[in-house]
Protein backbone atom coordinates (compact mmCIF):
# COMPACT_ATOMS: atom_id res chain seq x y z
CA UNK A 1 0.00 0.00 0.00
CA UNK A 2 1.32 3.45 -0.82
CA UNK A 3 1.05 6.57 1.36
CA UNK A 4 -1.66 8.17 -0.82
CA UNK A 5 -4.04 5.20 -0.55
CA UNK A 6 -3.20 4.90 3.13
CA UNK A 7 -4.07 8.52 3.85
CA UNK A 8 -7.40 8.14 2.03
CA UNK A 9 -8.20 5.12 4.19
CA UNK A 10 -7.20 6.95 7.37
CA UNK A 11 -10.35 9.10 7.01
CA UNK A 12 -12.49 5.95 6.90
CA UNK A 13 -10.58 4.61 9.89
CA UNK A 14 -11.22 7.72 11.94
CA UNK A 15 -14.91 7.71 10.86
CA UNK A 16 -15.14 4.04 11.81
CA UNK A 17 -16.37 3.04 8.34
CA UNK A 18 -13.30 1.08 7.26
CA UNK A 19 -13.53 -2.56 6.22
CA UNK A 20 -11.61 -5.17 8.20
CA UNK A 21 -9.30 -6.08 5.31
CA UNK A 22 -8.48 -2.40 4.62
CA UNK A 23 -7.84 -1.84 8.32
CA UNK A 24 -5.33 -4.64 8.52
CA UNK A 25 -3.53 -3.39 5.36
CA UNK A 26 -3.55 0.12 6.81
CA UNK A 27 -2.16 -1.01 10.15
CA UNK A 28 0.64 -2.90 8.41
CA UNK A 29 1.56 0.20 6.43
CA UNK A 30 1.29 2.57 9.40
CA UNK A 31 3.57 0.36 11.46
CA UNK A 32 6.41 1.11 9.06
CA UNK A 33 5.54 4.63 7.90
CA UNK A 34 6.01 7.40 10.42
CA UNK A 35 4.50 10.03 8.12
CA UNK A 36 1.19 8.17 7.79
CA UNK A 37 1.20 7.39 11.50
CA UNK A 38 1.61 11.09 12.17
CA UNK A 39 -1.30 11.94 9.81
CA UNK A 40 -3.48 9.34 11.54
CA UNK A 41 -2.70 10.77 14.97
CA UNK A 42 -3.27 14.36 13.86
CA UNK A 43 -6.63 13.51 12.27
CA UNK A 44 -7.69 11.39 15.24
CA UNK A 45 -6.85 14.20 17.66
CA UNK A 46 -8.75 16.80 15.57
CA UNK A 47 -11.85 14.58 15.25
CA UNK A 48 -11.57 13.62 18.91
CA UNK A 49 -11.37 17.28 19.95
CA UNK A 50 -14.37 18.20 17.79
CA UNK A 51 -16.40 15.30 19.23
CA UNK A 52 -15.61 16.13 22.83
CA UNK A 53 -16.43 19.83 22.35
CA UNK A 54 -19.64 19.29 20.36
CA UNK A 55 -22.32 21.72 21.51
CA UNK A 56 -19.95 23.71 23.66
CA UNK A 57 -19.60 26.68 21.30
CA UNK A 58 -21.08 29.80 22.83
CA UNK A 59 -23.75 31.86 21.06
CA UNK A 60 -23.07 35.61 20.73
CA UNK A 61 -24.20 37.44 23.87
CA UNK A 62 -26.82 39.56 22.10
CA UNK A 63 -27.88 38.23 18.72
CA UNK A 64 -30.19 41.13 17.91
CA UNK A 65 -27.46 43.72 18.52
CA UNK A 66 -25.08 41.75 16.33
CA UNK A 67 -27.53 41.65 13.41
CA UNK A 68 -28.17 45.41 13.87
CA UNK A 69 -24.43 46.12 13.66
CA UNK A 70 -24.08 44.01 10.51
CA UNK A 71 -27.03 45.81 8.88
CA UNK A 72 -25.53 49.23 9.79
CA UNK A 73 -22.20 48.28 8.21
CA UNK A 74 -23.91 47.12 5.00
CA UNK A 75 -26.00 50.30 4.81
CA UNK A 76 -22.95 52.51 5.41
CA UNK A 77 -21.11 50.74 2.60
CA UNK A 78 -24.08 51.20 0.26
CA UNK A 79 -24.20 54.96 1.00
CA UNK A 80 -20.46 55.31 0.37
CA UNK A 81 -20.85 53.48 -2.96
CA UNK A 82 -23.67 55.83 -3.99
CA UNK A 83 -21.54 58.89 -3.22
CA UNK A 84 -18.63 57.60 -5.30
CA UNK A 85 -21.06 56.89 -8.14
CA UNK A 86 -22.39 60.47 -7.99
CA UNK A 87 -18.86 61.87 -8.09
CA UNK A 88 -18.07 59.85 -11.20
CA UNK A 89 -21.26 60.98 -12.86
CA UNK A 90 -20.54 64.68 -12.17
CA UNK A 91 -16.98 64.38 -13.56
CA UNK A 92 -18.40 63.09 -16.86
CA UNK A 93 -20.02 66.43 -17.54
CA UNK A 94 -16.69 68.40 -17.57
CA UNK A 95 -13.86 67.84 -20.15
CA UNK A 96 -10.99 65.87 -18.71
CA UNK A 97 -7.39 67.10 -18.26
CA UNK A 98 -6.22 65.17 -21.32
CA UNK A 99 -9.10 66.45 -23.43
CA UNK A 100 -8.21 69.99 -22.49
CA UNK A 101 -4.51 69.34 -23.11
CA UNK A 102 -5.02 67.82 -26.55
CA UNK A 103 -7.62 70.41 -27.54
CA UNK A 104 -5.20 73.28 -26.82
CA UNK A 105 -3.53 74.88 -29.83
CA UNK A 106 0.26 75.01 -29.27
CA UNK A 107 2.31 77.95 -30.56
CA UNK A 108 6.07 77.98 -29.55
CA UNK A 109 8.83 80.52 -30.29
CA UNK A 110 12.23 79.25 -31.62
CA UNK A 111 14.08 79.55 -28.23
CA UNK A 112 11.18 77.69 -26.54
CA UNK A 113 11.36 74.94 -29.17
CA UNK A 114 15.18 74.55 -28.79
CA UNK A 115 14.93 74.51 -24.98
CA UNK A 116 12.22 71.82 -25.05
CA UNK A 117 14.22 69.68 -27.51
CA UNK A 118 17.36 69.89 -25.31
CA UNK A 119 15.27 69.01 -22.23
CA UNK A 120 13.77 65.97 -24.00
CA UNK A 121 17.24 64.76 -25.18
CA UNK A 122 18.66 65.13 -21.66
CA UNK A 123 15.71 63.29 -20.12
CA UNK A 124 15.97 60.39 -22.59
CA UNK A 125 19.78 60.08 -22.07
CA UNK A 126 19.41 60.10 -18.30
CA UNK A 127 16.68 57.47 -18.41
CA UNK A 128 18.79 55.27 -20.71
CA UNK A 129 21.86 55.44 -18.41
CA UNK A 130 19.83 54.67 -15.32
CA UNK A 131 18.02 51.86 -17.15
CA UNK A 132 21.27 50.25 -18.33
CA UNK A 133 22.76 50.34 -14.83
CA UNK A 134 19.67 48.71 -13.41
CA UNK A 135 19.62 46.08 -16.16
CA UNK A 136 23.25 45.22 -15.37
CA UNK A 137 22.59 44.64 -11.68
CA UNK A 138 19.35 42.67 -12.01
CA UNK A 139 21.13 39.77 -13.64
CA UNK A 140 23.03 38.75 -10.48
CA UNK A 141 20.12 38.39 -8.10
CA UNK A 142 18.13 36.16 -10.49
CA UNK A 143 19.40 33.10 -8.63
CA UNK A 144 18.76 34.63 -5.23
CA UNK A 145 14.97 34.66 -5.36
CA UNK A 146 15.12 30.95 -6.20
CA UNK A 147 17.41 30.39 -3.24
CA UNK A 148 15.14 32.35 -0.98
CA UNK A 149 12.06 30.51 -2.28
CA UNK A 150 13.85 27.17 -1.82
CA UNK A 151 14.98 28.02 1.68
CA UNK A 152 11.54 29.24 2.65
CA UNK A 153 10.02 26.01 1.28
CA UNK A 154 12.34 24.00 3.50
CA UNK A 155 11.63 26.26 6.45
CA UNK A 156 7.90 25.76 5.88
CA UNK A 157 8.35 22.03 5.82
CA UNK A 158 10.49 22.14 8.94
CA UNK A 159 7.88 24.29 10.61
CA UNK A 160 5.14 21.82 9.71
CA UNK A 161 7.18 18.91 11.05
CA UNK A 162 8.06 20.90 14.16
CA UNK A 163 4.37 21.47 14.81
CA UNK A 164 3.85 17.71 14.71
CA UNK A 165 6.86 17.23 16.98
CA UNK A 166 5.60 19.75 19.53
CA UNK A 167 2.91 17.35 20.75
CA UNK A 168 5.46 14.60 21.41
CA UNK A 169 7.90 17.05 23.01
CA UNK A 170 5.19 18.05 25.47
CA UNK A 171 4.52 14.42 26.32
CA UNK A 172 8.23 13.81 26.83
CA UNK A 173 8.46 16.82 29.14
CA UNK A 174 5.61 15.44 31.25
CA UNK A 175 7.32 12.05 31.65
CA UNK A 176 10.87 13.33 31.95
CA UNK A 177 10.69 13.74 35.70
CA UNK A 178 10.14 10.00 36.08
CA UNK A 179 13.39 9.01 34.36
CA UNK A 180 16.62 8.56 36.26
CA UNK A 181 19.34 11.19 35.70
CA UNK A 182 21.29 8.79 33.50
CA UNK A 183 18.32 8.29 31.17
CA UNK A 184 17.78 12.05 31.01
CA UNK A 185 21.42 12.47 29.93
CA UNK A 186 21.04 9.72 27.33
CA UNK A 187 17.96 11.42 25.89
CA UNK A 188 19.60 14.85 25.76
CA UNK A 189 22.80 13.50 24.24
CA UNK A 190 21.02 11.59 21.50
CA UNK A 191 18.54 14.34 20.77
CA UNK A 192 21.45 16.73 20.30
CA UNK A 193 23.08 14.23 17.91
CA UNK A 194 19.90 14.16 15.83
CA UNK A 195 19.61 17.94 16.01
CA UNK A 196 23.17 18.17 14.74
CA UNK A 197 22.25 15.96 11.77
CA UNK A 198 19.21 18.16 11.11
CA UNK A 199 21.34 21.33 11.31
CA UNK A 200 23.99 19.90 8.96
CA UNK A 201 21.36 18.97 6.38
CA UNK A 202 19.76 22.40 6.66
CA UNK A 203 23.12 24.11 6.15
CA UNK A 204 23.71 22.04 3.03
CA UNK A 205 20.25 22.89 1.79
CA UNK A 206 20.89 26.59 2.34
CA UNK A 207 23.92 26.29 0.08
CA UNK A 208 22.09 24.16 -2.47
CA UNK A 209 18.31 24.17 -2.05
CA UNK A 210 17.78 21.42 -4.63
CA UNK A 211 20.24 18.93 -3.20
CA UNK A 212 18.53 15.51 -3.11
CA UNK A 213 20.98 13.94 -0.68
CA UNK A 214 20.58 16.69 1.93
CA UNK A 215 16.83 16.62 1.52
CA UNK A 216 16.77 12.86 2.06
CA UNK A 217 19.03 13.21 5.09
CA UNK A 218 16.85 15.96 6.52
CA UNK A 219 13.74 13.81 6.16
CA UNK A 220 15.43 10.84 7.77
CA UNK A 221 16.79 12.92 10.64
CA UNK A 222 13.35 14.40 11.26
CA UNK A 223 11.83 10.91 11.26
CA UNK A 224 14.48 9.77 13.73
CA UNK A 225 13.67 12.72 15.94
CA UNK A 226 9.97 11.85 15.90
CA UNK A 227 10.72 8.19 16.64
CA UNK A 228 12.97 9.13 19.58
CA UNK A 229 10.36 11.46 21.05
CA UNK A 230 7.65 8.81 20.69
CA UNK A 231 9.83 6.20 22.35
CA UNK A 232 10.69 8.43 25.31
CA UNK A 233 7.14 9.68 25.71
CA UNK A 234 6.26 6.05 26.50
CA UNK A 235 8.87 5.62 29.21
CA UNK B 1 65.95 1.51 66.37
CA UNK B 2 64.11 -0.25 69.14
CA UNK B 3 62.46 2.96 70.33
CA UNK B 4 61.42 3.74 66.77
CA UNK B 5 59.77 0.34 66.24
CA UNK B 6 57.82 0.78 69.45
CA UNK B 7 56.37 4.13 68.32
CA UNK B 8 55.35 2.66 64.89
CA UNK B 9 53.41 -0.32 66.12
CA UNK B 10 50.15 1.35 67.24
CA UNK B 11 49.85 3.31 63.95
CA UNK B 12 50.46 0.14 61.89
CA UNK B 13 47.82 -1.66 63.86
CA UNK B 14 45.37 1.20 63.36
CA UNK B 15 46.11 1.22 59.65
CA UNK B 16 45.54 -2.52 59.38
CA UNK B 17 42.29 -2.20 61.28
CA UNK B 18 41.04 0.63 59.05
CA UNK B 19 42.04 -1.30 55.92
CA UNK B 20 40.20 -4.38 57.13
CA UNK B 21 37.14 -2.30 57.85
CA UNK B 22 37.14 -0.86 54.33
CA UNK B 23 37.53 -4.32 52.75
CA UNK B 24 34.67 -5.65 54.90
CA UNK B 25 32.44 -2.73 53.88
CA UNK B 26 33.21 -3.24 50.18
CA UNK B 27 32.47 -6.98 50.43
CA UNK B 28 29.23 -6.28 52.29
CA UNK B 29 28.01 -3.72 49.77
CA UNK B 30 28.92 -6.02 46.85
CA UNK B 31 27.06 -8.88 48.51
CA UNK B 32 24.07 -6.61 49.08
CA UNK B 33 24.06 -5.58 45.41
CA UNK B 34 24.24 -9.18 44.25
CA UNK B 35 21.40 -10.18 46.52
CA UNK B 36 19.28 -7.26 45.19
CA UNK B 37 19.65 -8.61 41.66
CA UNK B 38 17.18 -11.17 40.40
CA UNK B 39 18.02 -13.79 37.88
CA UNK B 40 15.42 -15.68 35.93
CA UNK B 41 16.05 -18.58 33.62
CA UNK B 42 13.25 -20.30 31.71
CA UNK B 43 12.93 -22.70 28.80
CA UNK B 44 10.14 -22.61 26.25
CA UNK B 45 9.27 -25.30 23.74
CA UNK B 46 9.46 -24.28 20.12
CA UNK B 47 9.73 -25.75 16.66
CA UNK B 48 12.49 -25.08 14.21
CA UNK B 49 11.10 -21.72 13.01
CA UNK B 50 10.29 -19.73 16.09
CA UNK B 51 10.03 -16.01 16.48
CA UNK B 52 11.38 -14.05 19.44
CA UNK B 53 10.28 -10.49 20.14
CA UNK B 54 11.99 -8.56 22.90
CA UNK B 55 11.45 -4.94 23.94
CA UNK B 56 13.86 -3.83 26.61
CA UNK B 57 14.52 -0.43 28.11
CA UNK B 58 18.08 -0.56 29.35
CA UNK B 59 20.65 -3.35 29.34
CA UNK B 60 22.31 -5.77 26.98
CA UNK B 61 20.64 -8.34 24.75
CA UNK B 62 22.61 -11.37 23.61
CA UNK B 63 21.06 -13.90 21.23
CA UNK B 64 22.80 -17.10 20.20
CA UNK B 65 21.59 -20.12 18.32
CA UNK B 66 21.90 -23.63 19.67
CA UNK B 67 21.05 -27.06 18.34
CA UNK B 68 17.85 -27.58 20.32
CA UNK B 69 14.23 -26.96 19.32
CA UNK B 70 13.56 -24.81 22.33
CA UNK B 71 14.22 -21.30 23.58
CA UNK B 72 16.13 -20.55 26.76
CA UNK B 73 15.71 -17.13 28.25
CA UNK B 74 18.02 -15.87 30.98
CA UNK B 75 17.62 -12.41 32.45
CA UNK B 76 19.60 -10.60 35.10
CA UNK B 77 17.38 -7.94 36.61
CA UNK B 78 18.95 -5.11 38.54
CA UNK B 79 15.93 -3.86 40.41
CA UNK B 80 13.67 -5.92 42.67
CA UNK B 81 10.49 -4.16 41.50
CA UNK B 82 10.96 -4.92 37.84
CA UNK B 83 8.53 -7.23 36.07
CA UNK B 84 9.63 -9.51 33.28
CA UNK B 85 6.70 -11.51 31.94
CA UNK B 86 7.54 -13.59 28.86
CA UNK B 87 4.49 -14.65 26.84
CA UNK B 88 4.41 -17.49 24.39
CA UNK B 89 1.76 -17.76 21.71
CA UNK B 90 2.28 -20.69 19.33
CA UNK B 91 5.77 -20.30 17.90
CA UNK B 92 6.29 -16.74 19.14
CA UNK B 93 7.89 -15.77 22.43
CA UNK B 94 7.55 -12.12 23.37
CA UNK B 95 8.92 -10.10 26.23
CA UNK B 96 7.83 -6.48 26.50
CA UNK B 97 9.62 -4.85 29.41
CA UNK B 98 8.29 -1.46 28.48
CA UNK B 99 4.61 -2.46 28.68
CA UNK B 100 5.10 -4.71 31.71
CA UNK B 101 6.67 -1.87 33.71
CA UNK B 102 4.77 1.18 32.48
CA UNK B 103 4.39 3.76 35.21
CA UNK B 104 6.94 2.11 37.52
CA UNK B 105 9.59 4.77 36.99
CA UNK B 106 13.22 3.74 37.00
CA UNK B 107 13.53 -0.04 36.67
CA UNK B 108 17.28 -0.24 36.14
CA UNK B 109 19.13 -2.50 33.72
CA UNK B 110 17.93 -5.89 32.55
CA UNK B 111 20.47 -8.03 30.74
CA UNK B 112 18.99 -10.73 28.53
CA UNK B 113 20.53 -13.82 27.07
CA UNK B 114 18.49 -15.87 24.65
CA UNK B 115 19.38 -19.22 23.15
CA UNK B 116 17.22 -20.00 20.14
CA UNK B 117 16.96 -22.59 17.36
CA UNK B 118 19.15 -21.66 14.42
CA UNK B 119 16.25 -20.85 12.04
CA UNK B 120 14.57 -18.39 14.40
CA UNK B 121 13.44 -14.88 13.54
CA UNK B 122 14.51 -12.32 16.12
CA UNK B 123 13.05 -8.87 16.61
CA UNK B 124 14.97 -6.99 19.31
CA UNK B 125 14.57 -3.47 20.62
CA UNK B 126 16.06 -1.53 23.48
CA UNK B 127 16.18 2.11 24.38
CA UNK B 128 19.76 1.84 25.51
CA UNK B 129 22.36 -0.94 25.53
CA UNK B 130 24.26 -3.30 23.26
CA UNK B 131 22.66 -5.96 21.11
CA UNK B 132 24.51 -9.02 19.86
CA UNK B 133 23.08 -11.76 17.64
CA UNK B 134 25.19 -14.74 16.58
CA UNK B 135 24.65 -17.69 14.24
CA UNK B 136 21.02 -17.05 13.36
CA UNK B 137 19.60 -18.13 10.00
CA UNK B 138 15.92 -17.24 10.17
CA UNK B 139 13.65 -14.96 8.16
CA UNK B 140 14.21 -11.79 10.15
CA UNK B 141 16.95 -10.31 12.29
CA UNK B 142 16.04 -6.86 13.59
CA UNK B 143 18.13 -5.00 16.15
CA UNK B 144 17.01 -1.50 17.06
CA UNK B 145 18.68 0.64 19.70
CA UNK B 146 16.69 3.84 20.14
CA UNK B 147 19.64 5.79 21.52
CA UNK B 148 23.16 4.49 22.18
CA UNK B 149 24.53 0.99 22.01
CA UNK B 150 26.62 -1.20 19.72
CA UNK B 151 24.95 -3.73 17.45
CA UNK B 152 26.89 -6.82 16.47
CA UNK B 153 25.33 -9.32 14.08
CA UNK B 154 27.70 -12.23 13.43
CA UNK B 155 27.26 -15.12 11.05
CA UNK B 156 23.76 -14.06 10.02
CA UNK B 157 21.92 -15.50 7.05
CA UNK B 158 18.44 -13.99 6.94
CA UNK B 159 16.22 -12.60 4.22
CA UNK B 160 15.55 -9.42 6.18
CA UNK B 161 18.03 -7.64 8.41
CA UNK B 162 17.49 -4.29 10.07
CA UNK B 163 20.07 -2.68 12.36
CA UNK B 164 19.59 0.84 13.63
CA UNK B 165 20.95 3.05 16.39
CA UNK B 166 21.82 6.67 16.98
CA UNK B 167 25.21 6.43 18.68
CA UNK B 168 27.30 3.29 18.65
CA UNK B 169 28.81 0.99 16.06
CA UNK B 170 27.01 -1.47 13.82
CA UNK B 171 28.82 -4.58 12.66
CA UNK B 172 27.26 -7.09 10.29
CA UNK B 173 28.99 -10.28 9.30
CA UNK B 174 26.87 -12.55 7.14
CA UNK B 175 25.34 -13.13 3.74
CA UNK B 176 22.92 -11.22 1.56
CA UNK B 177 20.27 -13.55 0.14
CA UNK B 178 18.71 -12.99 -3.29
CA UNK B 179 15.48 -11.01 -2.90
CA UNK B 180 16.38 -10.10 0.68
CA UNK B 181 16.37 -6.59 2.16
CA UNK B 182 19.08 -5.22 4.42
CA UNK B 183 18.89 -1.85 6.18
CA UNK B 184 21.62 -0.37 8.33
CA UNK B 185 21.34 3.06 9.85
CA UNK B 186 23.29 5.07 12.40
CA UNK B 187 23.69 8.73 13.21
CA UNK B 188 27.09 8.81 14.79
CA UNK B 189 28.68 5.35 14.92
CA UNK B 190 30.68 3.36 12.41
CA UNK B 191 28.93 0.82 10.18
CA UNK B 192 30.96 -2.19 9.02
CA UNK B 193 29.53 -4.80 6.69
CA UNK B 194 31.49 -7.97 6.12
CA UNK B 195 30.15 -10.18 3.35
CA UNK B 196 31.43 -12.81 0.90
CA UNK B 197 33.22 -11.51 -2.18
CA UNK B 198 30.59 -12.98 -4.55
CA UNK B 199 27.67 -11.15 -2.92
CA UNK B 200 25.10 -9.70 -5.34
CA UNK B 201 23.07 -6.70 -4.28
CA UNK B 202 21.75 -3.30 -5.19
CA UNK B 203 23.32 -0.72 -2.93
CA UNK B 204 22.09 2.66 -1.74
CA UNK B 205 24.66 4.09 0.66
CA UNK B 206 24.42 7.62 2.03
CA UNK B 207 26.86 9.46 4.25
CA UNK B 208 26.76 13.27 4.26
CA UNK B 209 30.19 13.13 5.90
CA UNK B 210 31.53 11.61 2.63
CA UNK B 211 32.86 8.53 4.39
CA UNK B 212 31.82 5.57 2.25
CA UNK B 213 34.47 2.90 1.70
CA UNK B 214 33.34 0.08 -0.59
CA UNK B 215 36.74 -1.55 -1.12
CA UNK B 216 36.31 -4.60 -3.43
CA UNK B 217 32.62 -3.92 -3.91
CA UNK B 218 33.11 -0.65 -5.81
CA UNK B 219 32.63 -0.69 -9.59
CA UNK B 220 32.58 2.03 -12.22
CA UNK B 221 28.91 1.55 -13.07
CA UNK B 222 27.95 2.93 -9.68
CA UNK B 223 26.57 6.43 -9.45
CA UNK B 224 28.57 8.49 -7.00
CA UNK B 225 26.91 11.71 -5.88
CA UNK B 226 29.74 13.84 -4.60
CA UNK B 227 30.99 11.08 -2.29
CA UNK B 228 27.90 11.49 -0.14
CA UNK B 229 25.68 8.92 -1.82
CA UNK B 230 26.56 5.88 -3.87
CA UNK B 231 23.93 3.94 -5.77
CA UNK B 232 24.57 0.93 -7.95
CA UNK B 233 24.58 -2.82 -8.44
CA UNK B 234 27.16 -5.26 -7.20
CA UNK B 235 26.90 -8.43 -9.25
CA UNK B 236 23.35 -8.89 -10.51
CA UNK B 237 21.89 -6.88 -7.65
CA UNK B 238 19.56 -9.56 -6.32
CA UNK B 239 19.42 -8.31 -2.73
CA UNK B 240 18.54 -4.77 -1.73
CA UNK B 241 20.94 -3.05 0.67
CA UNK B 242 20.46 0.39 2.18
CA UNK B 243 23.07 1.94 4.46
CA UNK B 244 22.76 5.40 5.98
CA UNK B 245 25.17 7.08 8.32
CA UNK B 246 24.87 10.76 9.16
CA UNK B 247 28.28 11.36 10.69
CA UNK B 248 30.20 8.11 10.84
CA UNK B 249 31.85 5.87 8.28
CA UNK B 250 30.37 3.10 6.14
CA UNK B 251 32.80 0.31 5.31
CA UNK B 252 32.29 -2.81 3.23
CA UNK B 253 34.73 -5.65 3.83
CA UNK B 254 35.24 -8.89 2.03
CA UNK B 255 34.81 -12.02 4.12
Amino acid sequence: MNCETCQELIHDLVDGSISQSDESLLNTHIKDCLDCESVRQDLASIVGFARTRRGEYEAPPNEQALWLRIRNVIEAEAIARDRTGNRVASSERQPSFWERLMGHSWELSLPQLVASTVAIVLLVSLTTVVGLRRWGTTEIPTTQPTAIVGTSDISDRILQREQALTYWKQRVEINRARWNPEMRDVFDRNMSTINEAVANSLNELKKNPHDDVSEQMLNEAMNDKLALLKKFSDL
Amino acid sequence: MKTRSLTWRPSVRAGLFAGGLVVALVCFSAAATVSAQQKISKRYPGGKNVRVELRNISGTIVVESWNRDEIKLTATIESKNTHVVPKQVNQCLSVDVMSDNRGRGDIGDINFKLQVPVNSSVDLETVRGNISVTNVRGGLVRAHVSTEGDIELSNIVASQVIAQNISGNIFFDGEFLGGGTYDFKSSKGEIQIRIPGNSAFRLVAASPARRIVLNDFWNNNMKNQDGRKIVGDVGDGRASVSVTNFMGQITFLRR
